[in-house]
């Protein structure tokens, strides 16, 4: 099997879960991690992980230009802004608890400044201190420090939203 | 002694520190147990780090075959191709039109701000310019062209709403398998509709090597032209159904199922007459790179080796190609051999 064909057994999944971590829609984030890997094996870079993941955030950023732009442009025509959409059916208690959990880990993450979420998610899709430097800028050496401070703001973020639900559902 | 910094620490961790630096952080650690109650700290910190991210995943799903997106990148570099010296074509012959025109005008002594202005940034010279010597100035205003427009798709910035761009296109048409097991897990492979390029390019060889002519159907007209069951891996999502008819022989048609593999491999389903078997798998063998093993089935029974294995069964021959060792395979086919049945 060819290096790339390899790379992208070992990573679709990583670089799916990267994307819906920034355009938070299924369907749309294995779209576009088709897209990244149409291009890889058209473009065949240097080095493949660290351009796979660059290009993935590349795209995730036009994705959310491209959503804003079309909310304006709904907002317009319907004049019914912020209207959210109906689910089919009501999931099932486990699903519902999933989806909490989910909706304040989503709010931690959001509570991050751009830099430290975007080092986190890139650690977490499995690159490597000098490749996270390589796509942020950072020096190799920032890295750590980064890391150090996303993870314990995540951390943080999160449970403060725990005891604020809490507080609500006691009193 | 100074103590460990917390980002060494995160770093160590994360196994991201050299040799030397690991050798001294652990012959520090080993003697200080405040930096050891902190390591244990970041670890768990790291631990629920990675929790709390592992919830924010989208439903698993099944990658899809490498080869799918290997065969639509391809596609699309050769569109781009075209469409690239259609584009550097015209900008061409804008460019050479624009320069010969402004040319004219100074030649004509009438040049206004703007003509002058259009000439010096074609390199036409001033003064006696004539159109001809427009002619390189305009060249490069149409390498210029070309260039950013290779630029554009360097720069992985296009809109993936642009007209150009390969969104998934709908699938031509959908085989319908029975399992709903099966069914359910169709549904992600089926935004890639050029699945069935691959297909057409069986078919193109088929053509050349053996003159059989091969249809893409659904799987109920599949059954319908057999007359019978056609041969599938139970519990894996079909991807397309072929059926091929050579007219030199009677009977059922020959058909191919493709279907993929939870890692995304394809795994293709062959039935159909000995000799129009045979020279498909032939055909294939005979492409470099193809991973089907020559077979000799002159024996009868199982034949075959790792990647494509067939089963004979008077003159029909039954196979399996995919990249798989010869064990799977067989025990695939015999399976498959008895559910025919």
């Amino acid at each position: 099997m060819d290096e790339l064909e390899k790379l992208y057994q070992t990573t679709y999944t990583a670089v799916v879960r990267f994307l819906y971590r920034k355009v938070w829609d299924a369907d749309r984030a294995e779209d576009l991690a088709q897209e990244v890997f149409m291009r890889l094996f058209q473009h065949r870079p240097e080095k493949p992980r660290a351009w796979v993941f660059a290009v993935a955030a590349n795209l995730a950023r036009d994705e959310a230009r491209a959503a804003i732009r079309r909310r304006k442009h709904l907002t317009l025509m319907t004049n019914d802004p912020g209207q959210a959409p109906s689910r089919m059916s009501m999931p099932a208690d486990e699903e519902v608890e999933h989806d909490e959990q989910m909706t304040a880990v989503q709010g931690a993450l959001d509570a991050l400044t751009p830099r430290d979420r975007e080092v986190l998610l890139l650690w977490d899709g499995g690159l490597s201190y000098p490749e996270i430097a390589a796509q942020t800028g950072l020096a190799v050496g920032a890295v750590g420090t980064t890391l150090a401070r996303a993870r314990k703001r995540l951390v943080d973020a999160y449970d403060r939203q725990h005891q604020t639900r809490d507080h609500a559902a006691h009193s | 002694m100074r103590h460990i910094p917390e980002d060494e620490l995160h770093a160590y961790l994360d196994q991201a520190l050299s040799r030397s630096q690991c050798v001294e952080i652990e012959s520090h650690l080993a003697g200080c147990t405040q930096c050891q109650d902190h390591r244990d700290g970041i670890a768990a910190l790291r631990d629920r780090t990675t929790a709390l991210l592992s919830t924010l995943a989208p439903p698993r799903r099944f990658t899809p075959a490498v080869e799918v997106l290997q065969e639509r990148a391809a596609a699309r570099s050769a569109r781009r191709a075209t469409r690239w010296r259609a584009a550097a074509w015209a900008a061409s012959v804008v460019a050479a039109l624009g320069l010969g025109w402004a040319g004219n005008a100074v030649n004509e002594r009438v040049p206004s701000g703007a003509e002058a202005e259009l000439a010096a940034a074609g390199d036409a010279g001033a003064g006696d310019a004539a159109a001809g010597d427009a002619a390189p100035g305009a060249q490069n205003v149409a390498i210029k062209a070309a260039d950013s427009l290779a630029g554009r798709d360097l720069a992985a910035t296009v809109d993936l709403a642009d007209a150009g761009s390969p969104r998934p296109e709908p699938p031509a048409r959908r085989p319908a398998p029975a399992a709903p097991a099966a069914e359910s897990r169709t549904q992600r492979v089926e935004p890639v509709g050029t699945v069935l390029s691959s297909g057409q390019l069986l078919a193109a060889n088929l053509d050349a090597a053996t003159g059989t002519v091969f249809r893409t159907v659904s799987w109920a007209s599949a059954e319908r032209e057999r007359g019978a069951s056609v041969p599938r891996i139970a519990g894996l999502p079909v991807m397309e159904v072929q059926v091929g008819t050579s007219g030199q022989s009677g009977g059922k048609p020959l058909v191919v199922v493709a279907q993929q593999l939870e890692s995304g491999q394809v795994i293709r389903t062959i039935e159909g007459p000995a000799t129009d078997v045979n020279k498909l798998l032939a055909s294939r063998h005979s492409e470099s790179g193809s991973p089907w093993p020559a077979i000799d089935d002159s024996a009868g029974g199982i034949a075959g080796g790792d990647g494509a294995m067939t089963y004979r069964r008077g003159d029909r021959i039954l196979a399996i190609t995919a990249p798989l060792p010869s064990d799977s395979l067989r025990a695939m086919i015999r399976r498959l051999n008895v559910t025919e049945r």
